[in-house]
């Protein structure tokens, strides 16, 4: 057994340090907000940079301008950019649709939109949940309709990240309208651009934008901009699911390491030599190590083909409950100061705990709530009966 | 990276599972909690004679020199079978500080304990109960005499020596002694867990120059890092254990069926299922890093030890007591085989360091002054 680095992964990791060390983090510009996953700010420019790298499209087969690199790289790129807290929140979505693109792609899309993606110019927000199909995704009521050579595209989508900065969107609709329940979806990419698209901004809880509705009134999408077959949705949500759930949560564990090195700090300075607290952070330690550790064994399994739908619930499970903790703590160790927001002046650790905590209550609920994934593990993992739906 | 396990480990899981399957099932394990003096002689010969205790001996002593990630693919297997005996204290901590150690004496013993004639425990904590080589109170002295008291020394009943680890005036030393050293007594301590846990008095005890293992002064240097092995054996054995409840639990959960379906198709019963695959996946696979950075020479391998023991400690606890719960009454019962899984966390949690002393070893990795 070897959970180390080879030679050449051990150089892309330093490679990795040494761009965040020469340019670091917050020279870029911050286009969006940091909803708190461990990915950072929203930022074009960083984006872009890593495209000039390379990085984007390292993991991508030859013949689509990839360097064919295995998964461990990504690994490598996403553990060391969340550790020195770089703004990479768009990054996650964009591997995840240039993955769909290649293997499910029509040939126009991968034309059209992989290689900008590779520069760092594409951008993707999800169109999952609707007002009245959260957990109950497949209730949704977006329709598309084919007319000639484009699908008529009508329906309202929500809580879409960063859907009104990000250039493109990945829709579930309804296209085969006698259908139900898990047949007859498709995975439509949407132009923001595309007339009949409006996408409104929703004020969170911290204050700030992060998510989207979005009002879609017969937008007109080219009928090969969809992924996999017509009809197909379904599947490519299912495939999707597993690794979004992966790849939006793996840098959570060098996130909350960075989070827990803050408060380290804190404490040696405030409150040196407080056992209780030193019990406490020592403890997020522990747990902190074993999340990184589910999801090297996730990503083991996914990258050797096998199923990991059990793993990846249980680390998206962990990752979000155990950051609400970590986070949890830093506001009870800061005291009175934790409250105070970034950029006031008796704010400690630059106010960044706050923030944090605040997004963590988000999410338990994103990307799958911890019930469905709580579900999905037994169901699919375990062998549990699934419970009875209730008839409609 | 790599979380594959060599083809000798996967014949060593597979021939462990299926022996201990037939020699170990439950009603033994119970059997031999129930009696203060169990020992299951015939399993510890039959597992002899497949070369188990002297996996981590070196091969020109007799052993096959296994690495620690062998030991622990076969301590997995026990803890899933709830096997209980003097396995991790003899054929792990004692034999990796013998190993260590070397001379005369201890390269005597290795072979026998490789072949399970003999036995080999450890005797370090005392009144305080904290296993910290500064409050060791013991004194010790090779040439001189010995008196004294050891606390939880385990299988003092079946064990053939000793290392006893006190203080000398040049710091920590530790003493290899025959357990028939006159002097030497070994009173039971009733113990919950079913495990066999010793007072072991030392009155007014002989002791000679060739007694020393290691250098004087030099006892807790070696004693740690065979401590940091059991601490991982136990690990891994608490893992086991736990994959095991999770296993019963879904048995259960499946089979049992109340209100007209099985209790396995409510929410309630799926959730607690779901968090008990998380706790043993997350605790199984950190042991494995953990002992990857010992194999490795990692300069965090301490850290990682002590953080997979103290984490492990405290998750397969959390399934056991879960498990209750998902269990039910049934659970409850002394022929249920729960509560031996549960009591088997209970004292590996304890052994080689419990959560309080390795979180302090963590807490000092990460930073805190």
């Amino acid at each position: 057994m070897d959970f180390g680095l080879s030679d050449a992964e051990q150089a892309f990791a330093d490679e990795v340090r040494a761009f965040l060390r020469a340019q670091p983090p917050d020279t870029f510009a911050e286009d969006g907000t940091d909803a708190g996953y461990g990915s950072g700010a929203h930022s074009r420019a960083f984006t872009r940079a890593l495209g000039e790298r390379g990085w984007l499209s390292m993991a991508w087969p030859r013949e689509h301008g990839g360097q064919a690199r295995p998964m461990g790289y990504l690994l490598i790129l996403l553990e060391e950019l969340a550790a020195a807290g770089a703004p990479f929140g768009p990054l996650s979505g964009c591997l995840q649709v240039s993955d769909s693109i290649i293997r499910n792609g029509s040939e126009t899309l991968q034309r059209e939109i992989l290689p900008l993606v590779a520069r760092g110019e594409a951008t993707f927000w999800q169109g999952y949940s609707e007002p009245d199909a959260g957990s109950d995704l497949l209730a949704l009521k977006t329709r598309a309709r084919l007319e000639g050579d484009h699908w008529v595209l009508d329906g309202r989508k929500i809580w879409s990240s960063h859907a009104g900065i990000a250039t493109y969107g990945t829709v579930l609709a309804r296209t085969d309208p006698a259908s139900t329940r898990n047949r007859g979806l498709s995975m439509l990419v949407v132009d923001n651009r595309l007339p009949g698209m409006d996408v409104r901004p929703i004020r969170s809880l911290t204050g700030r934008v992060y998510h989207y509705e979005i009002f879609m009134d017969g937008v007109r999408v080219p009928r090969d901009w969809v992924l996999g077959k017509p009809g197909e949705g379904f599947a490519q949500l299912l495939k999707g699911l597993d690794t979004d759930r992966f790849w939006g949560r793996v840098y959570k564990a060098p996130f909350l390491r960075r989070i827990l090195g803050l408060l380290v700090e804190y404490v040696n300075s405030a409150m040196p030599g407080d056992a209780v607290a030193r019990r406490r952070l020592a403890h997020a330690a522990t747990e902190i190590a074993a999340l990184r550790a589910l999801f090297l064994r996730a990503a083991w399994l996914i990258e050797r083909g096998r199923p990991a739908t059990g793993e990846i619930s249980a680390a998206k499970v962990m990752a979000d409950e155990l950051g609400q903790r970590v986070l949890s703590m830093g506001m009870e160790l800061l005291g009175p100061f934790a409250v105070l927001r970034a950029g006031s002046r008796w704010a400690r650790l630059r106010g960044e705990i706050e923030h944090q905590y605040q997004t963590s209550w988000g999410h338990t609920l994103a990307g799958g709530t911890s019930e469905i994934q709580r579900t999905t593990i037994a169901v699919r993992a375990l062998g549990l009966p699934a419970e009875p739906r209730a008839r409609a | 990276m790599d979380l594959s396990f060599s083809g000798p480990q996967q014949l060593l899981q597979q021939s462990a599972r299926a022996l201990l399957q037939q020699r170990c099932p439950p009603e033994r394990v119970q059997e031999l909690a129930l009696d203060p003096r169990g020992f299951a002689a015939d399993l510890w010969k039959e597992v002899a004679t497949l070369g188990w205790p002297g996996l981590l001996v070196p091969i020109e002593l007799g052993g096959s020199g296994g690495s620690i990630g062998d030991a622990l693919a076969l301590v997995e297997e026990m803890g899933r079978a709830c096997v209980p005996g003097p396995f991790i204290t003899s054929a792990v901590v004692a034999t990796s500080a013998l190993t260590e150690a070397g001379g005369r004496r201890a390269r005597t013993l290795l072979p026998a304990l490789a072949l399970g004639d003999r036995i080999c425990t450890l005797a370090v904590l005392e009144e305080s109960g904290r296993l910290d080589p500064d409050v060791l109170a013991l004194p010790v002295s090779a040439p001189g005499r010995l008196a004294g008291r050891k606390l939880f020394v385990p299988d003092a009943h079946v064990a053939t020596d000793v290392i006893v680890l006190g203080r000398a005036a040049a710091g920590p030393t530790a003493l290899l002694l025959p357990m028939n050293r006159p002097g030497i007594t070994a009173r039971p301590l009733d113990s919950m867990t079913g495990d066999k846990l010793f007072e072991l008095e030392l009155a007014d005890v002989e002791t000679g120059p060739d007694d020393l293992l290691g250098a004087p002064g030099g006892g807790w240097t070696l004693l740690a890092p065979a401590l940091r092995a059991g601490a991982l054996a136990r690990s891994a054995e608490m893992a086991g254990a736990a994959q095991r409840v999770l296993e019963l639990c879904v048995e259960h959960a499946r089979g049992r069926v109340q209100g007209g379906r099985p209790i396995g198709g409510y929410q309630a019963i799926q959730h607690a299922c779901a968090d008990l695959f998380r706790d043993v996946e997350s605790a199984r696979w950190l042991t494995w890093e953990a002992a990857w950075t010992l194999e490795a020479g990692r300069p965090e391998a301490a850290a990682a030890v002590a953080a997979a023991k103290a984490y492990c400690a405290e998750a397969a606890l959390r399934v056991a007591r879960r498990g209750h719960q998902i269990m039910g009454a049934i659970g409850y019962s002394e022929e249920h085989p729960l509560h031996l899984f549960h009591k088997r966390i209970l004292a590996a949690g304890q052994d080689a360091g419990d959560a309080a002393l390795h979180l302090e070893t963590v807490a000092r990795a990460i930073g805190l002054a």
